[in-house]
C-alpha cells in the first residue's frame, strides 16, 4: 500500500534525470563516425588503381564484403532469434542462380537483378520456414542441413541450369584494371546496407520481439507475440540478405555451379564469423568476417594451401572463443570493455 | 467471464486434468487451490492455451478461445505469470516490460522499440509496484522478488482484462508478500479480474472471494471461503491439515 505514494514531482524529476544520465553514458560509449569513415575509405579504396595494381586488395575488400553481407543475413535468424541454421547457402545458390540464369538469358546485369533475387530468396525462405521453423534447437539444426542436402541433389540433376557443371556467365568487358570495380561497389553498398538494416532491426518492436523468441519461446508467446510470424519473418529477411550477396557472386566468378553455392564451408563459415564476432551483435559478425578472411588469406600465404592452413584458422577459433565465449564483441561488451568504436549496437 | 467448461488434459495414461469446470465472475478474485498435484498449473496451461487442452472449452467474455494461439488470447485481454518466473535474460526489465505491450499489424513491426509513450506507461507500471531503481537492471540480475514484480509489471504492459497467476507468492519473503497481496488488491479494486493459484492457503482466505478446489484433476468444490473450508470433501482431499492451520 505505501508504494502508490511515489508519484510526487521529485521521483519523476529523479527518473528523468537518471534517464537523461543512461542516455549520455550511450553517447559516450559510441563512436559513430567510425562506421562511417571504414565506409568512406571503402569507397575511396579503388582510386588506387591509378597508381598501380591493387586488384588482390579490392578482392579481399569485395570478398569480405560478401561474407559480412551474409552473416550479418545469417545473424538476423541465428543470432537475435537463436535459430542456428547450417543451411543458409541454400539461399546463396537460389539467389545466384535466379540472377546468374537471367543473366545468361537477358544480358541483365545481377547487380540490377539483386534486390529482386532478394525478394525470391525472401519467398523461399518464407516457405521453407514454415515448415522447418516448427522444430526447435537441435532438430531444427538438422532441418537446415538436410535443406542444404535436398537443394544440392536438385541442382546437381536439374539440366536447366546445367546440373552439376552449371552454366558459364558473360564476363565483363571492363579493362582489367577496373573490372572488379563495379562488384566491388555492389558489395560494399550491399554489407552496409546489411549492418544498417540489421541495426533497424535490432532497435524495432520486431527485433525485440526475435530476442525475446531467443530467450524463452513460451514466455514470448504468452506475452502477446505472435512467434510464429516473427520467426518465419526473420527467416525469410535473413536469406534475402543472403541471397543478395549470391546474386553477385555467381557474376563476379562468371560462373554458377552447385559446388560454388551449396558447400557446406560456405554456411559454417556464416555461422562461425558470427560466432567469433559475437552473435545477436550488429558489430560482431562484421568483426568475425574481417578476422575470418585475414585468417585464411594468412595462413594460406604462410602454410600454403594445404590442409595445415584450415588446422591453423580451426586453432585461432578455439583459442579465440575460449577466451571470448560469447564472441568478441559479445564478452568485451558484458564487462563493458567494449571500445567505442566497436558500439554498434 | 471466464468459463471453463468440461477441460480434459490427458498425458498419456495420465488425466492431469479430467473433467474441469468452473467460472470466474468479471471483477472478482477467484483462487484455484487443491493438493500437489490436483492439475492447478496444467489447468492454467490450457487455458492459456500453454498446452492444447486433449478436450474441453474455455470461453472468455463470449468468445471461445481455446483453439486460439496463445499470444491471441494474450491480446484478447487474459495474461498470465508463470510458476517459476521467467523472465528474458540479457534483457532490461524495461525491455523486458516493454516487450509485453502491444504491437497491431505491420507497420507497427518496425517502429522504435520502445516509444517515449511506452517507456512512461512501462516506468508508471515500476513505480506503481515500487520498482522503478531496477528499471535499467538486466533481467537475470534480479532477486526472485524482483522478478515476480517484474513479471506482475509485464503482465499489465498487455492492458489485461483477467490475469492468471500461477503462485504469486510461492518463495517470496512475508513482507514482499504483503506487498504482493497489496498490489493485486488495488489491481482488483480497479477493476481487474483475478485468478490465482496459490499454496499458501492465509494468502488465498484473506484476498479470495471465491475458490475452487480441484484434486485428481477435477472440481470437487466452489465456493466462498468460509463455505469451502467447512467443506468435508475438501478437508479429506487435504487429509486434514492445510486449512484447519490457517483456520
Amino acid at each position: 500500500m505505501t508504494m502508490s505514494l511515489d508519484q510526487t514531482s521529485s521521483v519523476l524529476a529523479a527518473r528523468k534525470a537518471h534517464n537523461e544520465k543512461l542516455a549520455a553514458r550511450a553517447d559516450k560509449t559510441r563512436a559513430v563516425w567510425f562506421p562511417w569513415t571504414v565506409l568512406a575509405l571503402f569507397l575511396a579504396l579503388p582510386a588506387l588503381q591509378f597508381v598501380g595494381n591493387y586488384n588482390y586488395v579490392l578482392h579481399l575488400v569485395l570478398f569480405t564484403a560478401c561474407y559480412v553481407t551474409m552473416a550479418s543475413g545469417w545473424n538476423i535468424l541465428g543470432g537475435f532469434t537463436g535459430y542456428i541454421s547450417l543451411g543458409h547457402n541454400v539461399f546463396f545458390a537460389i539467389g545466384g542462380y535466379f540472377a546468374g540464369m537471367i543473366l545468361a538469358r537477358y544480358g541483365i546485369s545481377t547487380i540490377l537483378l539483386a534486390p529482386l533475387a532478394g525478394v525470391v530468396c525472401a519467398a523461399f525462405g518464407y516457405l521453407i520456414g514454415r515448415v522447418t521453423l516448427k522444430t526447435r534447437g537441435p532438430s531444427f539444426i538438422i532441418s537446415s542441413l538436410a535443406l542444404v542436402m535436398i537443394a544440392r541433389i536438385l541442382f546437381d540433376h536439374w539440366s536447366f541450369v546445367g546440373g552439376a557443371n552449371g552454366v558459364a556467365l558473360p564476363a565483363t568487358e571492363l579493362p582489367l584494371a577496373w573490372a572488379k570495380l563495379p562488384y566491388y561497389y555492389a558489395f560494399v553498398v550491399l554489407a552496409a546496407f546489411s549492418v544498417w538494416a540489421s541495426y533497424k532491426i535490432k532497435h524495432s518492436k520486431f527485433g525485440l520481439g526475435l530476442r525475446a523468441i531467443s530467450k524463452d519461446e513460451i514466455k514470448a508467446e504468452s506475452a502477446g507475440i505472435d512467434t510464429r510470424t516473427y520467426k518465419v519473418l526473420a527467416f525469410a529477411i535473413s536469406g534475402a540478405f543472403v541471397g543478395m550477396a549470391g546474386a553477385i557472386w555467381g557474376e563476379y566468378l562468371t560462373y554458377i555451379r552447385p559446388n560454388i553455392f551449396l558447400l557446406i564451408l560456405v554456411s559454417v563459415n556464416m555461422v562461425l564469423m558470427c560466432i567469433l564476432g559475437g552473435k545477436g551483435t550488429v558489430a560482431g559478425p562484421v568483426i568475425g568476417a574481417v578476422l575470418i578472411v585475414i585468417f585464411n588469406e594468412l595462413f594460406v600465404a604462410t602454410l600454403g594451401a594445404s590442409e595445415i592452413n584450415i588446422l591453423a584458422t580451426g586453432a585461432v577459433m578455439a583459442l579465440a572463443l575460449m577466451f571470448f565465449p560469447l564472441g568478441i564483441v559479445g564478452t568485451l561488451a558484458r564487462s563493458g570493455r567494449l571500445p567505442r568504436v566497436l558500439n554498434w549496437d | 467471464m471466464l468459463e471453463v467448461k468440461g477441460l480434459c488434459k490427458h498425458f498419456g495414461g495420465i488425466r492431469a486434468v479430467d473433467n474441469c469446470s468452473f467460472t470466474v465472475e468479471r471483477g472478482s478474485i477467484t483462487a484455484l487451490i487443491g493438493p500437489n498435484g490436483a492439475g492447478k498449473t496444467t489447468a492454467f496451461n490450457c487455458i492459456s492455451r500453454t498446452t492444447r487442452p486433449t478436450s474441453g472449452e474455455v470461453w472468455l467474455d463470449g468468445e471461445r478461445i481455446d483453439h486460439l494461439r496463445p499470444h491471441r488470447i494474450t491480446r484478447l485481454g487474459l495474461s498470465r505469470t508463470f510458476q517459476i518466473s521467467r523472465n528474458l535474460a540479457d534483457m532490461t526489465v524495461l525491455e523486458n516490460v516493454i516487450a509485453q505491450s502491444r504491437v497491431e499489424g505491420w507497420r507497427d513491426l518496425f517502429k522504435p522499440a520502445m516509444s517515449s509513450s511506452e517507456i512512461d506507461k512501462a516506468m508508471g507500471l515500476l513505480d506503481f509496484l515500487g520498482i522503478t531503481r531496477i528499471a535499467h537492471e538486466d533481467g537475470s540480475n534480479l532477486s526472485y522478488g524482483q522478478k515476480k514484480l517484474m513479471d506482475l509489471a509485464a503482465l499489465l504492459m498487455s492492458d489485461p482484462k483477467i490475469i492468471l497467476l500461477d503462485e504469486p507468492a510461492g518463495g517470496v519473503n512475508p513482507s514482499l508478500l504483503e506487498e504482493i497481496v497489496g498490489h493485486i488488491r488495488r489491481l482488483n479494486d480497479q477493476g481487474l479480474t483475478v485468478l490465482i493459484v496459490e499454496h499458501n492457503m492465509d494468502l488465498i482466505m484473506r484476498l479470495s472471494h471465491r475458490i475452487v478446489v480441484m484434486a485428481q484433476g477435477t472440481v470437487i468444490a466452489d465456493g466462498r471461503p468460509d463455505e469451502v473450508r467447512e467443506n468435508p470433501a475438501v478437508l479429506d482431499a487435504y487429509l486434514g491439515g492445510v486449512l484447519e492451520e490457517a483456520a
